[in-house]
């Protein structure tokens, strides 16, 4: 069974090769993005349950529990939210 | 408290804060205390791009075939993103290194104002292209009463920051026998910690500089390419902004990491201290970039942009950038009212292959770099 991805309460499917921001525009969830390079930080997000993996070393400025969707994955089930 | 090229002194710059520390002696980049500033060197060198690499030679038949009103929005934007790196390609150094103690954070600054001069450079490479003469704009830079107000509070912040520093490195800060005398003339008490006050009010003006100063003029710049016009420009403006992201980025970290008290302890109290005052500083900027949209379409807007949209782009973006910096977010736009510029600021993280972006190296002697269809009537097959 694959896993999934929970963001702002909605759950979809998770693909584990691609990266969260990726997973979200997949699913036409319209997700505020720049960079797509982990250093604008444009796509802060809040993790609340899951772990992700970096595809580039994170530079955005992250406080304890945020993650960067442009540049992260997920191989287990991953619950976010947006910051606002 | 004299600045010292190569302080002798063995220290062990991990325990070191980023500023007001003891001088960097050793450039060494083995260890970090703060890895971001290693990785923000290495992503900017890999960043690395010339203005003459970018061809914008058929920019200048667009120039001219726009209609009056729409120079006016191209080439006030290029005055102001020339004086703003005219700052930022000198301000930084001249600010930030005498106080630096920290060799990543040090060789970061330098990193960074470099980067800075080359936008600068690119302004030129662009209007050398569009004007026989492009002396008048460059002079207007300092006449245009529009301009001297942002460059005033621009540059009010490094001036006050700069004098304070030398007077300390000069004097020490006994104020025995030579008092302080500040920028306005006036006798003013100095501390350490009000040298670090200025650092961090500094740094709070950087960051909003960095953050949204550039991006009224971008969107412009943007809105242009979208109708396929004065493409060359808009490759330049893409890598500027490309750069922009990773300054924003260090003024962040060190705005977020005084704050959550990860560096000096005097610094977080500053912070505290100093919240409505930044967060003054940052609104008084978003203010300022919506007069500037006012200014820019006050003789009629350009398709798909008006002040009304750019407003609330500048609105928009700060609200985010103020977030990112720990403060909540003062404007009522929850959505991106240009989306389409995002794929304007995706880092592609690519260098260009020369015939991809028109090295103008390879296009010498060459007079049409357009070719259609007619040109090839004459071959037969």
């Amino acid at each position: 069974m694959s896993s999934k991805l929970i963001y702002n309460g909605q759950q979809y499917t998770l693909d584990e090769e691609a990266t969260l921001l990726e997973n979200l525009e997949k699913q036409a969830v319209s997700v505020e993005f720049h960079c797509r390079d982990g250093h604008c930080g444009a796509c802060r997000s809040q993790l609340v349950s899951g772990d992700v993996s970096y595809t580039t070393f994170p530079m955005a400025y992250l406080k304890d529990g945020e993650v960067l969707l442009c540049c992260s994955k997920s191989q287990k089930d991953i619950t976010i939210n947006s910051l606002s | 408290m004299a600045y010292t090229t190569f302080s002798t002194l063995s220290n062990d710059a991990m325990k070191e804060p980023m500023f007001f520390g003891n001088p960097v002696n050793v450039a060494r980049y083995d260890q970090q205390k703060f890895e971001v500033f290693e990785k923000l060197i290495e992503k900017q060198l890999s960043f690395f791009w010339r203005p003459e690499e970018i061809d914008v030679s058929r920019d200048r038949i667009d120039f001219l075939n726009l209609p009056d009103h729409e120079q006016h929005i191209f080439i006030s934007n290029l005055k102001y993103q020339t004086l703003l790196d005219s700052i930022q390609g000198r301000s930084p150094n001249m600010a930030l290194l005498p106080i630096v103690s920290l060799p990543e954070l040090e060789t970061w600054i330098e990193t960074w104002s470099f980067s800075e001069t080359i936008h600068s450079r690119s302004y030129t490479h662009i209007l050398r292209n569009l004007f026989t003469d492009p002396n008048e704009v460059f002079e207007d830079i300092v006449n245009n009463d529009e301009i001297q107000k942002r460059a005033t509070d621009i540059s009010f912040y490094y001036d006050g920051l700069i004098h304070a520093v030398q007077f300390m490195q000069l004097h020490g800060l006994e104020q025995n026998d030579v008092p302080y005398v500040n920028l306005d003339g006036k006798t003013e008490k100095l501390t350490l910690r009000d040298i670090k006050k200025k650092l961090y009010l500094c740094v709070c003006s950087i960051n909003a500089l960095e953050a949204i100063r550039f991006y009224v003029s971008f969107a412009c710049s943007f809105a242009f390419a979208e109708r396929d016009l004065l493409e060359g420009n808009a490759k330049i403006i893409k890598l500027i902004a490309r750069d922009e992201a990773l300054h924003l980025n260090s003024t962040q970290q060190m705005l977020n990491l005084w704050a959550d008290g990860k560096d000096d302890p005097e610094m977080a109290e500053i912070a505290i201290e100093c919240f409505a005052e930044g967060r003054d500083i940052f609104l008084k900027a978003a203010e300022q970039e919506k007069e500037w949209a006012q200014y820019l379409f006050k003789d009629g807007s350009m398709i798909g942009l008006n002040e009304e949209i750019l407003c609330q782009y500048v609105e928009y973006i700060a609200n985010q950038r103020m977030q990112a910096i720990g403060y909540e977010a003062p404007f009522n736009v929850k959505s991106n009212p240009i989306p389409w510029i995002n794929h304007w600021l995706v880092s592609d993280n690519v260098q260009v292959a020369p015939q991809e972006a028109e090295i103008s190296s390879y296009l010498v002697g060459q007079i049409n770099s357009t070719v259609d269809s007619d040109d090839l009537s004459s071959f037969e097959l």
